[in-house]
């Protein structure tokens, strides 16, 4: 069993840069929780404090209940896989993963164990008589998560393992992590920059930005229903389309006006939450795959937009298409049947039952 | 006169020339090369040389190459001269003045490199600039605080000093190699469970194996050379090989059998020392570690 918490934790260094601004986030037992954000927001300095490897400024973790504040890195019960795996090179994998266990006096044939089973967890038992430098990138990275898994320890800690790899691996050993907790089932905090990573591996993810918590909650959460403007930009890719808007009218009458000639009903369900922010400069937030090619059906709150396009890139499995509304650079997704060609226009179609309201002033995601 | 088939307007490119010169360049750096070792190696060979010769051969007026070698100078080193007390003076305040630089200089450069010291640079610069102090300006000094303590002439004297003049390049050049150690090692190994000091002995001395490798030569080939303080701070019995090795040229005669003996029993050490060591000075310990 083995709960994180961390209660108003902050950082700062010299005074004067608060790297963590006293969050407060709860980890249950076996749970797979990411923190994701741009470079800079805290997301690994809270997991090196989660560590030991940076002291707390302010706050408390605990660790199993058990606050853990001053105690020193190797009585956490904590196991880290760093960015450039951090093996030691004058030692072979075997030696690599059973050095933590040897340090910590274990009985040879426990250690013989403990190595073998993650070897054959991770598919690296060949390899347990190389050094380092005789390993791939993928190799190297499965060795690293080894040596955490040989300890058995109260919580793993990832800080962006996957950095380093090609993309193509990257998927792959995205894969592998996955199936790795589904067989140890330990406590893991997860850093990435990488929001597709925090998606697919999450049970939870929590998105930082500067130094803050932005929002906490499962992948489909956060990509449906975003607390903030930063979350709603962030999570998602393409990005979140971002265009200025009014509400206009009374009552249950309300109008989304985007520009002079360009203004339509807002879903009847959805005027009362926006009542209250008519005749103000506002943000109407549309996800690519809310702004598609016009069908023949017409559905309700689907809302037709002309266009022309910018740039379309072909994906495949759909079309990327960008143009512009009033001004507004956006993206949209079309269905590769589509004659999408630059210069040319195409009618689109908004889906204003999955549009989002934000406030310019706030930030937030009405 | 045969008839090249050229393009109207083409250049004909001489095709002689520039195989030639793609040879001739290699080969000219080969010539070089031999020459430069030649003349580098030539003194050594000389002296080696000199050390076998009978002293009628070596004062003779047209060199000699060909003699019956003989051990007669070493004999004559060590019996006459009593140069065992002397090498045995250079091996001990070597091996332990630079084996003291050593541990103080790791400990001190991973302080340095890779843990907060508040002004840390400023303390690296002033461990360095204490090395553009030149020897004979502390050789006085030295000289008048030793003849207090009575440490003229003795082990520790020698020791001490060598101590002080090799510790800040020692520093600053581990300071160097143990702050390119990937700092994650570090980490890794304090969530495995090891202290500083372990960390130290089992983590970054063998992965920095090569600049330490290094950084002992200099100190060991430092010390074992030194002339100027050995000769100012010892007179009978601390003297050291080089300080012997200048006794031999005399106000009236140069006596060169003994004195190519000592140079070549001089040389033996380094040479040892660089061909032990130069394994390791090969980098490329770190690589796998990272990346």
């Amino acid at each position: 069993m083995a709960q994180v918490t961390l209660r108003k934790v902050s950082k700062s260094y010299d005074q004067h840069v608060q790297a963590v601004k006293g969050i407060d986030l709860d980890i249950a037992d076996e749970e797979f929780v990411v923190l994701v954000g741009p470079s800079g927001c805290g997301k690994t300095t809270t997991l090196r404090m989660i560590a030991g490897l940076e002291e707390i400024t302010g706050g408390e973790i605990t660790i199993a209940g058990e606050v853990v504040n001053d105690i020193p890195p190797r009585d956490r019960d904590i196991a880290m896989v760093f960015q450039n795996y951090a093996l030691y090179p004058h030692m072979t994998v075997f030696d690599n993963m059973a050095f933590g266990l040897k340090l910590r006096k274990f009985a040879k044939d426990e250690i013989r164990r403990r190595v073998d089973e993650a070897a054959r967890i991770l598919d690296i038992g060949e390899l347990l008589a190389r050094k380092p430098k005789a390993l791939s990138g993928g190799q190297r990275q499965r060795v690293a998560m080894g040596r955490a898994i040989v300890r058995h320890p109260k919580v793993f800690l990832f800080d962006e393992p996957l950095s380093n790899l090609d993309a193509k691996l990257r998927v792959q050993m995205r894969t592998e992590i996955k199936k790795v907790h589904q067989t140890v089932r330990t406590t893991t905090v997860y850093v990435t920059h990488d929001q597709v990573e925090a998606m697919t591996l999450a049970d939870r993810v929590v998105v930082m930005n500067r130094g803050v918590i932005e929002q906490v909650g499962p992948p489909q959460e956060l990509y449906h229903s975003p607390a903030t403007r930063f979350v709603a930009g962030f999570i998602g890719s393409p990005a979140m389309n971002f265009i200025p808007c009014r509400i206009q009218g009374r009552g249950n009458e309300l109008a989304l006006r985007l520009a002079d000639n360009l203004s339509f009903p807002l879903p009847p369900e959805r005027t009362q939450r926006y009542g209250a922010y008519t005749d103000r400069e506002m943000l109407l937030g549309l996800r690519p795959e809310h702004l598609t090619e016009l069908k023949d059906q017409a559905r309700p709150n689907m809302v037709r937009l002309d266009s022309r396009l910018d740039v379309t890139e072909p994906m495949g499995m759909e079309i990327l298409v960008h143009f512009r509304i009033n001004g507004t650079a956006v993206c949209g997704r079309v269905d590769p049947s589509v004659r999408a060609i630059a210069g040319e226009t195409l009618p689109m179609s908004a889906d204003l039952n999955h549009m989002h309201l934000i406030d310019p002033e706030t930030d937030r995601v009405l | 006169m045969r008839m090249t088939r050229t393009a109207p307007g083409a250049v004909r490119i001489p095709a002689i020339v520039r195989p030639a010169a793609r040879h001739v360049w290699p080969t000219l750096l080969k010539i070089t090369t031999a020459v430069v070792v030649l003349v580098w190696l030539f003194p050594v060979y000389w002296i080696v040389l000199t050390s076998l010769k009978p002293v009628r051969e070596i004062n003779s007026k047209v060199p000699v190459f060909r003699f019956s070698p003989t051990l007669d100078n070493y004999r004559d080193l060590f019996v006459r001269f009593g140069f065992a007390k002397v090498l045995t003076n250079s091996i001990v305040v070597t091996v332990v003045s630079s084996l003291v630089v050593m541990v103080i200089a790791i400990l001190a450069a991973y302080a340095l490199a890779r843990m907060r010291v508040p002004g840390e640079k400023h303390v690296a610069l002033w461990i360095l600039s204490l090395r553009f102090i030149p020897v004979i300006a502390v050789g006085i000094p030295f000289y008048l605080e030793w003849q207090q303590l009575q440490l003229l002439d003795t082990w520790l004297g020698l020791i001490l000093v060598y101590i002080a003049f090799n510790l800040p390049f020692a520093i600053w050049l581990l300071r160097g190699f143990l702050g390119d150690v990937p700092f994650e090692l570090d980490e890794a190994a304090l969530l495995d469970g090891l202290s500083r000091l372990q960390i130290i002995r089992k983590i970054v001395l063998p992965v920095a194996l090569p600049g330490i490798a290094s950084t002992a030569i200099f100190t060991f080939v430092f010390t074992w050379n030194e002339y100027l303080m050995a000769l100012l701070l010892t007179s009978v019995d601390a003297v050291t090989v080089p300080v012997t090795i200048a006794k031999f040229i005399m106000p009236y005669t140069i006596l060169w059998g003994d004195l190519s003996a000592a140079v070549v029993i001089q040389l033996v050490p380094m040479l040892i020392v660089v061909f032990l060591l130069q394994r390791h000075i090969v980098r490329g310990m770190t690589l796998g570690a990272v990346k």
